[in-house]
């Protein structure tokens, strides 16, 4: 713990030269990860992260450093070291911190803390004994696996502020590997929230959720390979959200837009997608994967509308970005641990619901591809362009969701297929992910109601589809 | 000495034997936007992960702070997670090898030039690439120097360091042709500062952005394709974790039950060079076990597996010195180097004549399934024409079989380059790809 006495010291050292702001972050964590791999526990392990950045900003300049030693001597060198590499008059100095206080949406009741490692492995075993009662010989190996970890972390920066985050955050997962003359097809789920043992223990289907992980790896293991060239897709709701994320997301992070390396720069006020789009970034859904109540900035976390009927109307902001746009942060700083610099990122990024129901969608759709599912992907926020890799797919015949396919990719522009969205469903759910960026891999929530985007362009090994 | 309650305490809770692994990492890192320094980075980090053994199972902890509390922390994680492990496989504190081979991987000198004589380099590059014709932004520049320390101690008294350092800087552009978009970025990585030439960089940087503008898809089908080296790099990775004995053993590696058989093209031969004097040269790996050169597919054949101390056992075979990881020990290759052939890129155009170049594959992590080899990529690149590269390709995918394109080598060229991810491999021709575009 550092002390507002030696933080204020150290903030005010690192004022010296002229930077025009200072904070510390302060964090220190405990995480325990468990592994049992076809019904036996063969991994447990613990970790503690504890150490301090110190961020100073000067104009469009930012200096960043961290230290584990958290000494006087450590807090002073570091500061010293930063500042230095600036060379101008003090023009700042921070007589007290006042605390910012927000509301606690993630509120630790039932901590991880209190329960031992056997209680956690007794909820991953209850997936895996569901597993196992399909008795099905084609799973041949089976993982599940359970991370949870306790957050701590205090700022105090040069507007005088500061402040504290309690959190705790958890997630589990069932990778399921299934093989048969075929071949091997591997499936996962990973439900997690920003919450505490309760969750696992009574908000989630544990069982239902690991018989899923393999019921897609065996779905998948004689489906036929998908079909490439273009075509309409119906990508399903939850995880499909991962698609606008990736594509869209991105380039509307003030990280890019500042620096007018998004094709969404400059664009507020002007449709930008198909005018059955709206989206949001919501940091404040009650315990989800996602949310924070206050970003690294000290500013509360906020609901953003992104789009609005197709129509531009906000991005992710961090302070030190919204400096090239004339903006304030809006609550969107954040970083993976005291090692990484923070900058604009996501929390819960979703799609909102429309008006179609996913049957019409399905029913409306002659020659096509459902896409339910994606293993992840990855985009150039410059140009926009992306590419992503299907889990789960079928072929969609006359208005019918027909045989399934693998090995199926989504390729295009972000900022072109939002206006080819020309249906969007009403059953928006979220799904839980990792999102890695400059500021290190962060805990994000993606999310859209069943929507079809017209023509785009599919990869797949399955010659033309027919 | 430092760590030695650690190990006392260890002792007396039971532990019968233990390892330490410290970090001591120092990085230094700066990037320029519109000339203008945005971002300063230095930073001093520690970590030291700790595994112990009770009963024959393994516990691990880590840390990244150390003191007395830390110590009886990293104590008493390893006896409480030890006791909930279930699995019989046989784990190890490695007793050392009779000998280590010293690699030089620790260049001093670059940590003695000071930051202003590499911040003007940054300088340099960043001016030379904004006046490249067409380009209209440069994306932004950046350095960055780490400097590692690794250190593994166990409670046989084994101890073994290692230093390594170097430096990595890279730009990227934009172009723009009507509403066309394009990004390329290019890097320089190495451990000897001299070898830093703004031009050549920025050079290549324009090219690689630039050359793409105009592209737009080819036709779907079945091309043969010349695969660039930075390509043929990405897939290796993936390929080549199939010879992990982990994923062997676990049936779930393409290399299962080929062992001394022919798996791919004659032409095809890859080295694990440890010992080799690059930046990622290793004399021991994580266990402790000390590191050779050994080829792993000859002309064609698989050779090994790569094994770590406690997949060799259950094979009852010697660990082949590639045990890397933190608490849980995987296996990897340390540097791949995989053998070239003859001819230059141009020359590989003319043997292709009409077919496709592929500069770039994307989202390997979710195109590419490494189980089954199965890919589908998105892609750049070329056409060849008349033995020619001609017009670029925009928003195609690549699609096919890790082991069906490794087996599909028609020639192999002499273009070698060596890649951050530890990879040396020039660009091959492959007989049949299938490529979806228009």
């Amino acid at each position: 713990m550092i002390n507002k006495k030696l933080a204020l010291d150290i903030i005010n050292l690192s004022l010296e030269t002229g930077a025009d702001y200072s904070e510390i972050f302060y964090e220190d964590s405990h995480s325990q990860s468990i592994m049992v791999e076809n019904g036996k526990v063969n991994g447990s392990t613990s970790s503690s992260l504890c150490g301090v950045g110190l961020r100073l900003l000067k104009g469009n300049r930012s200096v960043y450093g961290y230290t584990n030693d958290l000494s006087k001597n450590g807090l002073t060198k570091l500061a010293k070291n930063l500042s230095a590499s600036f060379d101008g008059e003090r023009i700042l100095t921070v007589e007290k911190f006042e605390e910012i206080k927000v509301k606690n949406r993630n509120p630790i009741v039932d901590s991880y803390d209190n329960h031992n490692l056997e209680e956690r492995i007794a909820l991953i075993k209850e997936g895996l004994d569901e597993i196992a009662s399909m008795n099905d010989p084609r799973l041949v190996r089976v993982q599940g696996a359970m991370t949870t970890n306790h957050r701590f972390v205090t700022v105090y920066n040069s507007k005088g502020k500061w402040f504290k985050r309690d959190t705790e955050f958890g997630r589990m997962f069932y990778i399921v590997v299934a093989a048969n003359q075929n071949g091997i097809e591997t499936a996962f789920e990973g439900p997690g929230a920003q919450q505490d043992i309760s969750y696992f223990k009574n908000k989630v289907n544990i069982r239902k959720i690991a018989r899923k992980s393999a019921e897609t790896a065996l779905l998948m293991l004689d489906a036929k390979e998908c079909p490439s060239g273009k075509m309409d897709v119906v990508i399903g709701n939850g995880w499909g959200g991962v698609l606008f994320h990736e594509s869209c997301g991105h380039p509307l992070e003030a990280s890019a837009v500042s620096r007018n390396l998004s094709p969404f720069a400059g664009k507020v006020g002007e449709l930008v997608a198909s005018p059955v789009v709206s989206a949001y970034d919501d940091s404040t859904i009650p315990g989800a994967w996602g949310s924070i109540d206050i970003d690294d900035e000290g500013n509360p976390g906020e609901k953003r509308l992104l789009i609005k009927d197709g129509i531009l109307q906000n991005y992710m902001i961090d302070d030190f970005n919204g400096r090239r746009m004339n903006r304030e942060g809006n609550g969107a700083c954040r970083r993976q641990n005291y090692r990484y610099c923070p900058t604009s990122r996501m929390s819960n990024t979703y799609i909102a619901n429309g008006k179609s129901t996913p049957e019409e969608i399905i029913k409306a759709t002659k020659l096509g591809l459902y896409a339910v599912s994606f293993k992840g992907g990855s985009v150039n926020p410059a140009t926009g362009e992306f590419n992503f890799g299907c889990s789960e797919a079928y072929i969609i015949r006359d208005g019918k969701i027909c045989e399934p396919v693998k090995g199926a990719t989504l390729i295009g522009k972000g900022h072109e297929i939002l206006k080819d969205i020309d249906m969007v469903g009403n059953d928006l759910a979220l799904g839980e992910g990792m999102c890695g960026a400059a500021s290190g891999s962060i805990r994000t929530c993606v999310g859209q109601p069943t929507l079809r985007i017209r023509n785009i362009t599919v990869g797949g090994r399955g010659g033309e589809l027919r | 000495m430092k760590y030695d309650y650690f190990f006392k305490l260890a002792k007396e809770k039971g532990i019968e034997e233990c390892e330490l692994k410290i970090y001591e990492t120092y990085s230094l890192s700066f990037s320029l936007f519109h000339s203008e320094m945005d971002d300063y980075q230095v930073n001093d980090g520690y970590s030291i992960i700790a595994r112990g053994l009770i009963n024959g199972k393994f516990g691990s902890a880590s840390c990244d702070v150390w003191n007395k509390d830390k110590a009886e922390f990293l104590v008493s994680e390893i006896v409480k997670n030890a006791s909930v492990i279930e699995d019989d496989d046989p784990m190890f504190i490695y007793k050392g090898d009779a000998k280590y081979k010293k690699i030089n991987t620790y260049n001093k000198e670059l940590m003695d030039i000071p930051a202003n004589k590499k911040i003007e380099k940054l300088y340099e590059l960043e001016k030379l690439i904004k006046e490249g014709e067409k380009i209209t932004e440069v994306a932004g520049v950046s350095y960055s120097e780490t400097r590692t320390t690794s250190t593994l101690l166990n409670s046989h008294g084994l101890k073994l360091s290692q230093k390594n350092n170097y430096f990595f800087i890279m730009g990227e552009a934009v172009a723009k042709e009507g509403d066309q978009v394009k990004t390329g970025y290019d890097f320089l990585f190495s451990n000897d500062f001299n070898q830093v030439n703004p031009k050549e960089l920025a050079d290549k940087i324009i090219e690689e952005t630039t050359s793409q503008l105009g592209g737009e898809p080819c036709a779907s089908g079945d091309y043969q394709v010349v695969l660039d080296n930075s390509c043929v790099a990405s897939l290796l990775g993936a390929y080549l974790s199939s010879v992990d004995a982990e994923e062997v053993q676990k049936h779930t590696s393409l290399f299962e039950g080929k062992l001394n058989t022919k798996i791919a093209s004659n032409k095809l031969t890859i080295e694990d060079r440890p010992l080799q004097k690059t930046l990622f040269g290793r004399g021991f790996d994580d266990e402790g076990v000390a590191t050779y050169n050994k080829p792993i597919i000859k002309n064609g054949v698989l050779m090994t597996y790569l094994y770590n101390l406690t997949t060799a056992a259950k094979d009852g075979v010697k660990s082949t010195g590639n045990g890397f990881g933190g608490a849980k020990i995987g296996t990897s290759p340390v540097f791949v180097y995989m053998k070239p052939g003859k001819k230059s890129l141009e020359e590989l155009f003319q043997e292709v004549n009409n077919g496709v170049y592929i500069t770039d594959i994307q989202g390997l992590h979710a195109g590419l399934d490494p189980q089954t080899g199965n890919f589908s990529l998105q892609s750049t690149g070329f056409l060849i024409k008349d033995g020619k590269k001609d017009r670029p390709l925009d928003i195609i995918t690549v699609s096919g079989n890790l082991m069906k394109l490794f087996n599909d080598i028609k020639t192999i060229g002499n273009d070698s380059k060596t890649f951050i991810s530890a990879v040396s491999c020039p660009s091959i021709v492959i007989k049949k790809l299938s490529i979806g575009g228009k």
